[in-house]
């Protein structure tokens, strides 16, 4: 059994099981800080889960914004000789407001929020949720599924037919 | 790469670098032109006030489900400027593959060269190099006077024997084409 977000070279992998806790954490999230959209994404941008409000919302955008704004700043940490990376940014809008923190290594965390909600209750439940998360990535194991058993020779035969249907112009 | 079976998703990277003004830009600009929205989401530009990218564009695709998997493309651009070192780094962290937009005009040739030397050493710093990883080159702005020939830009650029692709990005000619081809690239060379 391997680690559930193992991280060999570019590449991560998560299983089911933590899907699914990273969910629960996110409900509780929510109803502790009535956020409108909570978004959970990979540190290179790829959207994990989210909770509320994504009408009209590009997530696979947002997400990738989210990831490089985080890796600009963690730069610009390393530039005024902070280590590792800021914990969190806050942006502060005039009816949202945006915070994201880092979670681990390979996750940032994105509270969308509207400016009524104290920025104190996002604060403490973040950070909560955070110390959950880490948890979870760090000690569950992951499902006993590998990706090879999907990314095999077939596998590559049928994404180039679907690649040749799904990029006709 | 990036395995999401809670949503039995797999999400690539793929990078469009190369010296600046070579048409990188303008190749996720026909992408998201000439595919159906079904497809592709929206193109994200991160522009200077002069219309040069400043940090990167983005744009994700997503193709119908492959033995279950739903297998998603995020496709980016780095700023091409040799100031914008740290914006190349940052994008290039998590790479899948690379398409090394070269402007084919001879006055360029120096600055394609530059930008490939660039490319490998950051690519080095991630623990890859271009001997094996999958890229490929598009030689673009076939539609200029002033070329190099595609056998001289093969015989200075491609010494790893990349798959390349001939376009004229800025009339869509062959973009569609060097998206296939360095997805297939991609594809081919995931080593789990």
């Amino acid at each position: 059994m391997e680690s559930s977000n193992k991280r060999n070279g570019a590449q991560l992998i998560l299983s089911e099981d933590i899907y699914n806790g990273i969910a629960k954490i996110l409900d509780e999230l929510s109803a502790n800080t009535r956020a409108e959209t909570i978004v959970f994404c990979e540190s290179n941008g790829y959207p994990v889960t989210y909770k509320g409000n994504v009408k009209n919302l590009d997530l696979p955008a947002i997400s990738s914004l989210a990831a490089n704004n985080f890796s600009a700043t963690a730069q610009m940490a390393s530039m005024i000789g902070e280590k590792g990376s800021f914990k969190f940014l806050f942006h502060e809008g005039k009816d949202k407001n945006i915070y994201l923190s880092n979670v681990g290594f390979s996750f940032v965390l994105m509270v969308i929020f509207d400016v009524s909600v104290a920025l104190g209750i996002i604060r403490i439940y973040t950070k909560k949720s955070i110390n959950d998360l880490v948890d979870l990535l760090k000690t569950a194991e992951e499902e006993d599924k590998q990706s090879k058993e999907f990314l095999d020779l077939e596998f590559k035969t049928l994404l180039g037919e679907e690649l040749n249907r799904s990029l006709k112009i | 790469m990036f395995i999401n079976y809670g949503l039995q998703e797999i999400n690539l990277k793929i990078v469009f670098y190369g010296p600046g003004l070579g048409g990188k830009t303008t190749n996720l600009e026909h992408i998201y032109k000439q595919l159906d929205p079904t497809v592709r989401g929206d193109l994200i530009t991160l522009k200077t006030k002069e219309e040069r990218t400043l940090y990167f564009d983005f744009l994700q695709l997503e193709l119908g489900r492959v033995k279950g998997l739903k297998p998603r493309f995020n496709l980016y651009t780095v700023p091409g400027q040799v100031y914008y070192d740290y914006s190349r780094k940052i994008i290039l962290k998590g790479v899948d593959g690379v398409v090394f937009v070269a402007d084919s005009q001879k006055s360029r040739m120096g600055d394609n060269l530059d930008s490939l030397l660039d490319l490998e050493k950051n690519l080095i710093e991630l623990g890859h190099s271009l001997e094996d990883f999958p890229w490929i080159i598009q030689y673009n702005k076939r539609d200029l006077p002033n070329l190099e020939s595609i056998e001289m830009l093969q015989s200075k650029l491609n010494f790893f024997g990349a798959p390349y692709t001939e376009a004229a990005a800025v009339n869509g000619i062959g973009v569609i084409e060097t998206l296939k081809k360095s997805i297939t690239e991609v594809i081919s060379k995931v080593n789990v």
